[in-house]
């Protein structure tokens, strides 16, 4: 009986699988940036040999990816919009014929204002493209040029505009704050501004100066707000967003009702997830495993049948509850007693006790259904409350297995 | 066995920093004891921590061969001293296995306060002391000058001392054929029965302990077994020798007179106490030799391992320092607030940073330490009598009729233009002027009577920073005064921090009080909420600080990329977290500790 469960599922059995794309390439590197991408232009053999790899490697993981369908793609990097759409629309082509991907499936681009044209855009959507998070970062020209980004705000609102009109009725902006030279009055500008675009869904991120970017090099004197101006500039985002109906569902991302990124929910609710692309992560079949970050490494491994990950680990139940609790909270939806409790064997209430502790300082509160979230306050110094949390989880004893 | 006429035992006593090692790296040098090659300055220390200071801490032996200008082959035993007041006890241990002092006095700096206390050691030891004037190749010097202030101020001709440059190597040769001509030869009866005193030991993990001694009668040879007479313990000699500059040399005898080493397979630290005799169990001598004066240490200080779980190691790594240190002690001391710890004992600040240093680094140990306080005596109202070493034992001020702290008698020579300076200085650290002489034309010195507890803080290098550096300073405790004393407590998010605690002369409270509050603020991270740091006596509230709430601890960004990093990072942080100490729900890292212990350094 239970094999045959398994070898003949139903359609409604199969299990979501989010898809990633890392794509390396970007028209230059910006100041702060420390993800894997080569800012070095085009190079359109380096291209070519990627899409040829990336291919490749949907064709063969595809395999492994009996019973579950596809709900969720993101093309991120990198500048996915400066790889150019013919190369992306044939990677989706393949995720669709290699995997089962839902008809309803939420298909996100990453895109920067330069870099897209009405004709392309109208392209990617035509071809299945159906979400797009442009990269805006702020509304100060002088800013954007000092973080070394190739855009004016100008160019960015053209960008949102161009993608409402071919037909993208999910359009997401990425802002920044905390940047070098701006000021709380800098950034209640930008936000207000921004309002204007009428996007569905914003991310706001908070400027980390991280090694090896430009930015860290000249730290010290680029007039980086200190902590206390950086906290005020989220509060007040956090309280105009939700003033104009975008709600706060995670750490740093507000959406108006029901447009929230499924496929980034799926990093905080633990869901699996499978990544094409050098330094493109995957957590699948209990283990996490990451691309090495290295374009050549990543051509040769994939087409020579070779070795391409960086970091491979099994993640054991114990270490899954620790997740739960570090990417849980990042999000509105936060964690709950039975659910944890449940699901890992181990009790919940030397953890009620640190919360009920942060509620009475406006840290996190209970809601109404039983489940326990960081409040925007607590969001802000959420490293310090994990660390708590993880030590009292890690000194709690597992429950005895409930008797049936 | 080398003949007594033939033997010299000899150690260099000077004021810090006039070339005692230089001295004795030359001495070394000229008697061919060492390779040129082999060669390297301040040869004898050779504790990493006195090489970077530059001072010695630890008394070292070391015998040379030397053919004098007369013909005849000498052994001279040389034992080079340290020269900082704390350090007193090393030099009083060494003289008693000698016969000799060579006075070395900077030819431009002349005598200064270190110079008599070591010279007054030496004399009140019963050695032959002969001054030699060094650094005569400097522009400054003044050899003449020097000599005349030698034996005006000691007492002790000085006409005829060898003019040298340890440095530039001139004229050392004089020193040895002085040291022949002039040190007596040892005494002793090589056919009573053994009777040798431990001046010196060491814990080496291979042979156990490494006793120094100096042989006063009969002879210690290996296979004999040998008695230490105060514990009583036995044991068979495994081996005895001479003290090379780079190791030992195991011979088949050490005979009266002599010095030298044994080993015993002796694994109990504290069998073999310094000051002990050592004899013969088949031929016991009668009567020990006359020990040393037990040093007493004047500063005591908490010591708590900055991983509770490492007291064990503490422990161990205290035990077998002390081997090494005989001046220092320590017993278990349990704080409300860092767990298991000790109360240890030291000679002054420097042997207290000395200590702490060698614990952490030849221990390898992450310590905090508490403010160092001295020895108060208190007389309760019921009458008992109490002697506090810490904060912590400190009696309810309702029960306190009288207070006393121990006062010294502080002995300061300077040039005279900054007498101003220097008595402004005594006068805010509770200094009473006792008296003022003229050394010569130039330079005074000044004596006062002043609290313990004044000079143990910073007061040397205030007042090295208000004379130039010129002023030198030496102190000895006189006894116990009656004073006005409070204990300030500190409170952190309105929890009492035991360890925080310190006792001090009630005006200064109030100052002292704010200070350290500031510097608690400094070094205690931001946490999740507002923190009031407060100092109190009995309660009342006298100084408050606040620590901000922490208002940004967050990883903005966090996709399936920066899921393992993210985890490493929070991993990061918990590691850092439990190299704090929490108090309550204040987590205070060590730094915290120390900045308190710094806090006169503006």
């Amino acid at each position: 009986m239970e094999l045959f469960k398994k070898t003949n599922k139903a359609p409604q059995d199969l299990k979501p699988l989010g898809i990633y794309i890392h794509v390396p390439f970007c028209r230059s590197k910006c100041e702060y940036c420390d993800f894997y991408s080569l800012g070095g232009g085009l190079n359109q053999e380096s291209m070519d040999l990627y899409l040829e790899a990336v291919l490749t490697h949907i064709k063969e993981a595809a395999q492994r990816a009996v019973g579950y369908s596809v709900d969720t793609v993101y093309f991120g990097g990198g500048t996915p919009s400066f790889f150019g759409a013919q190369g992306l629309i044939r990677i989706l082509a393949e995720i669709d014929r290699r995997f089962l991907l839902e008809r309803g499936a939420e298909i996100t681009l990453e895109a920067n204002p330069d870099t897209v044209t009405a004709q392309s855009l109208e392209k990617l959507r035509r071809a299945g493209f159906n979400r797009i998070s442009i990269g805006v970062q702020c509304d100060d020209d002088a800013i954007l040029k000092a973080l070394g980004r190739p855009h004016t705000y100008k160019q960015a609102q053209m960008a949102v505009a161009q993608a409402r009109r071919v037909g993208f009725t999910n359009v997401s902006v990425d802002l920044m704050f905390g940047l070098p030279n701006q000021s709380r009055e800098n950034w209640m500008n930008t936000l207000r501004n921004v309002m204007s675009l009428k996007a569905d869904h914003i991310s706001c991120y908070g400027l980390k100066v991280e090694p090896n970017t430009k930015l860290y090099g000249y730290r010290d004197c680029a007039n980086i707000p200190d902590d206390d101006v950086q906290a005020d500039m989220y509060f007040y985002a956090v309280e105009t967003l939700e003033s104009f109906g975008y709600q706060q569902y995670e750490i740093s991302n507000f959406a108006l009702p029901g447009m929230e990124c499924r496929h980034n929910m799926k990093y905080w609710l633990g869901h699996p997830y499978m990544g094409f692309g050098p330094a493109a992560a995957s957590d699948f079949g209990g283990k996490r495993y990451t691309a090495a970050a290295d374009l050549d490494r990543y051509i040769t491994g994939v087409m020579d049948k070779g070795i391409i990950l960086s970091e491979c680990e099994d993640i054991p139940l114990r270490e899954r509850a620790g997740e739960y609790l570090m990417f849980r909270l990042r999000t509105a939806h936060g964690i709950e007693e039975n659910e944890y409790q449940q699901t890992f064997m181990l009790p919940f209430e030397p953890l009620e006790k640190l919360l009920g502790v942060y509620e009475q300082r406006g840290l996190a509160q209970k809601e109404d259904n039983g489940r326990w979230r960081l409040t925007p306050k607590g969001f802000m110094v959420s490293n310090s409350i994990l660390v708590q949390l993880l030590e009292a989880q890690q000194q709690s004893k597992p429950l005895a297995k409930v008797s049936r | 066995m080398t003949d007594l006429s033939k033997l010299r035992n000899f150690s260099i006593v000077a004021h810090i920093d006039h070339g005692k090692s230089t001295l004795a790296d030359r001495l070394l040098e000229e008697c061919n004891t060492i390779d040129k090659r082999e060669m390297e300055d301040q040869i004898l220390d050779n504790m990493e921590l006195e090489r970077e200071r530059g001072i010695t801490i630890k008394a070292r032996a070391v015998r040379l061969n030397y053919t004098a200008d007369n013909g005849e082959d000498y052994v001279l035993n040389l034992i080079d001293t340290p020269g900082h007041v704390d350090f007193n006890y090393e030099v009083s241990r060494s003289l008693t296995a000698c016969e000799g002092a060579v006075l070395v006095v900077d030819a431009s700096q002349g005598i200064e306060a270190q110079t008599l206390a070591n010279t007054y050691l030496a004399i009140d030891t019963g050695l032959e002391v002969l001054p030699v004037v060094n650094k005569i190749d400097l522009p400054a010097a003044r050899p003449q000058e020097v000599k005349q202030e030698i034996e005006d101020i000691i007492g002790i001709p000085a006409m005829d001392a060898p003019e040298i440059s340890a440095k530039n190597g001139i004229n050392i040769h004089d020193v040895l054929e002085m040291v022949v001509r002039d040190v007596p030869p040892p005494v002793g009866d090589r056919e009573a029965p053994l009777k040798a005193l431990i001046f010196d030991s060491q814990y080496d993990s291979y042979r156990g302990v490494i006793v120094y001694l100096r042989v006063m009668d009969g002879v210690i040879r290996p296979g004999m077994d040998v008695r230490m007479m105060a514990t009583g313990a036995e044991y068979k000699v495994v081996e005895c020798g001479h003290l090379a500059p780079k190791g030992m040399i195991p011979c088949d005898a050490l005979g009266a007179g002599e010095v030298g080493y044994l080993t015993a397979s002796i694994k109990t630290v504290s069998d073999t106490r310094v000051g002990d005799t050592v004899t013969g169990v088949e031929r016991p001598a009668q009567e020990p030799l006359p020990g040393y004066k037990q040093v007493q240490p004047m500063v005591f200080s908490g010591v708590y391992p900055a991983d509770g779980s490492k007291y064990g190691d503490l422990r161990d790594a205290l035990e077998k320092l002390k081997l090494n240190d005989a001046s220092m002690s320590y017993v278990q001391e349990n704080s409300i607030a860092l767990g298991f710890g000790f109360r240890c004992g030291f000679l002054g600040l420097l042997h207290m940073e000395v200590i702490l240093e060698r614990l952490e680094r030849e221990y390898n140990l992450d310590l905090i330490t508490t403010a160092p306080n001295v020895v108060y005596e208190i007389t309760k109202t019921d009458g008992t009598e109490l002697n506090v070493y810490t904060p912590l034992n400190y009696p309810d001020p309702m029960e306190i009729a009288e207070a006393r702290e121990p006062f010294v008698k502080a002995n300061i020579i300077a040039p005279q233009e900054y007498v101003g300076n220097i008595m402004e200085l005594c006068q805010q650290r509770r200094g009473e002027f006792k008296d003022m002489t003229y050394l010569d034309t130039t330079r005074v010195e000044l004596h006062y009577d002043m609290p313990l507890n004044e000079i143990i803080y910073d007061f040397f290098d205030a007042l090295k920073s208000r004379t130039r550096g010129y002023a030198s300073l030496d102190y000895e405790l006189i006894g116990y005064r009656q004073s006005k004393l409070v204990k300030l407590d500190i409170l952190l998010n309105g929890d009492q921090v035991d360890a925080l605690s310190f006792i001090l002369f009630a005006d200064s409270a109030y100052a002292r009080a704010r200070k350290t509050c500031v510097k608690l603020k400094e070094n205690i991270p931001r946490q999740m909420f507002e923190i009031p740091v407060q100092a109190a006596i009995g309660g009342k509230i006298i100084a408050r600080e606040t620590i901000k709430a922490l208002r940004k601890d967050v990883l903005a960004k966090c996709y399936g990329g920066d899921i393992t990093r993210k985890k490493k990072l929070l991993e990061k942080q918990k590691e850092g977290k439990k190299r704090m100490r929490s108090f309550g729900s204040v987590s205070v890292p060590s730094e915290a500790f120390m900045a308190v212990l710094k806090l006169d350094e503006e």
